[in-house]
């Protein structure tokens, strides 16, 4: 598909880090023999700094949207820019928060987070060490460094895979449903402890989720997915004052505002979801 | 034991203890069992005499064999010859086996054209086999180790490749996420994350291979434990028969033990229970 680049469009892809320019990705079904098109015409820019949240319903295609920005899958057709370049595959400038962890079992907390300084070959020196001690204090587990994944809960798992993902300082986290398989107390204090953290350290994150609540609570703006095939359905600011406390937001009109409206907006979606299966 | 969180998520809780405690209990039985079987023998054999000695020996009898036996250096020295078939025959089809198996397993291409074609050869009765290789390979070590080999290798490949389809999608994008690729993904994630799959394959292998060890022994050899077997079975040494099938018993449990101690000192994340292949 070829596009016209216009000046002003030009500019937006400059100034902000991630650009994606008419993204569509469709894989073949071998079975059938038919293109099934996960994501059609995705248009969207993030700035740096921004914390955007993806809501959709399950098998909309926003895990392929994520997928094709950390360089996982090659676009069909359109590109992805990140800081005006185009992304050919993975890199330091990008990191991924798994929702299943994707931990690696016969390593330690401490080489697990190592492993995210793969890529950097910074392991020479012995700098690296202080950055994953840093790390691992970071997101809470400094005692932990020797205990396997499989000694350790579901949060403090993910905890490992956040390190992991920020040990090499990216510019951009992308998370994909980071909070998912963690238990609903868990979930609410990671919450928080994830908007400070990336408050604190500035970072461009790009947030996937199925639940309204934290597609709002975390997000400065908030991409909204429908399914069949995939494609952005609307584009919200949140425009809430940060920090964010789950309990005071609760009561705010602009958050009961959002959410009705969000409810309303996947609701008509998850129908068509379930209709068309 | 399964310990059911709010949203549903099952952790894996091991009742590590009771099991013990459990299994303890069945081995005394045990114990027991034979102590009971032994006794019987004894008395149907030596003081009933409802079986003439020369056929079944009495207990008795054939733990003195294998005393015997024990202090011959002509055992000690094929015991040596046989298990250093055994170890090459096994080395040689765990390296081919663990690199053909995540070659296989990791390529689609490989999967769909030769992963079929590993199946049939591993349901051919490759025994039958064993009379072609003593005739081309001669009467020596060598015809042993391929015997040793052929067997081992299968269950080694098939295991490695089911180990290599079943890494997690997730591992593998996450190492490439962090920057790692091609043979260098193959070595840091997934050889590790098939490693229990390999070791449980190499169990099988072992004792297969050293079923093919002796078995080549006793179709055609000039050494080797099989061998010393036959002879005694032709020489109607009925005794010390029976106490060098006790041998390989011993061996043979004792390949085992090692490999499944050794699979929980290396993968020690892995869940013994969910290890389901080729068996």
């Amino acid at each position: 598909m070829t596009t016209t680049i216009e000046p002003a469009e030009d500019e937006a892809s400059v100034s902000s880090l991630i650009s994606v320019r008419d993204l569509t990705v469709s894989y073949d079904v071998a079975r059938t023999g038919k293109k099934l098109v996960a994501i059609e015409g995705v248009d969207l820019d993030v700035r740096e700094g921004e914390f955007v949240t993806v809501l959709g319903p399950s098998g909309c295609g926003k895990t392929t949207f994520m997928n094709v920005i950390a360089g996982l899958v090659k676009p069909t057709s359109g590109q992805v820019l990140v800081a005006g370049e185009p992304v050919t595959g993975p890199g330091p400038d990008r990191a991924v928060v798994f929702q299943d962890y994707a931990l690696l079992p016969w390593r330690t907390v401490f080489d697990n987070v190592k492993f995210g300084l793969e890529m950097q070959k910074a392991l020479k020196g012995s700098g690296w060490r202080d950055r994953v001690q840093e790390a691992i204090e970071l997101v809470g587990l400094s005692g932990f460094e020797h205990s396997y994944p499989r000694e350790l809960s579901g949060g403090m798992q993910q905890r490992v895979g956040l390190a992991r993902a920020i040990v090499a300082e990216p510019r951009i986290l992308l998370m994909d449903e980071p909070l998912g398989a963690v238990d609903a107390l868990t979930r609410e204090v990671m919450r928080a402890e994830i908007e400070k953290l990336i408050a604190a350290t500035g970072k461009t994150v790009l947030f996937i989720t199925h639940s309204i609540e934290e597609a709002i609570l975390l997000g400065d703006r908030i991409v909204v997915f429908k399914s069949h095939p995939g494609a952005i359905k609307e584009v919200i600011e949140t425009g809430l004052a940060r920090p964010r406390s789950e309990r005071s937001i609760q009561s705010d009109p602009r958050f009961l505002e959002l959410r009705d409206h969000l409810w309303d907006a996947l609701q008509g979606e998850a129908t068509a979801a379930a209709v068309s299966k | 034991m399964t310990v059911t969180s709010a949203t549903g998520t099952n952790r894996i809780v091991r009742p590590r203890r009771v099991v013990r405690s459990g299994e303890g209990k069945w081995a005394w039985l045990l114990v027991g069992v034979v102590a009971a079987v032994l006794l019987i023998w004894e008395a149907a054999v030596s003081w009933l005499q409802l079986v003439p000695a020369a056929f079944l020996p009495p207990p008795t009898e054939i733990i003195a064999a294998f005393v015997r036996l024990l202090g011959e250096p002509e055992f000690w020295q094929a015991f040596v010859y046989s298990m250093q078939n055994l170890l090459i025959g096994l080395a040689l089809a765990i390296v081919v086996g663990v690199v053909v198996g995540l070659a296989v397993g990791w390529s689609p291409v490989l999967r769909f054209t030769v992963a079929p074609f590993l199946w049939l050869l591993y349901s051919t009765p490759k025994v039958a086999l064993a009379p072609l290789f003593i005739l081309i390979l001669g009467l020596g070590n060598e015809s042993k180790i391929a015997l040793v080999f052929l067997l081992a290798v299968f269950p080694i490949i098939l295991n490695t490749m089911e180990g290599a389809v079943a890494v997690s999608p997730s591992l593998v994008s996450a190492g490439r996420v962090f920057g790692v690729n091609g043979v260098y993904l193959g070595w840091k994630v997934i050889f590790p994350a098939t490693l229990p799959y390999s070791l449980s394959g190499i169990q099988r292998g072992a004792a297969l291979g050293f079923t093919g060890e002796v078995l080549g022994e006793f179709l055609g050899g000039t050494g080797g434990l099989g061998h010393l077997l036959e002879f005694a079975a032709y020489q109607f040494m009925m005794a010390e028969a029976i106490a060098l099938v006790i041998v390989m018993v011993i061996i043979a449990n004792l390949t085992l033990w090692l490999i499944s101690t050794l699979r929980r000192r290396l993968a020690p994340w892995y869940d013994d229970r969910k290890i389901v292949g080729a068996s």
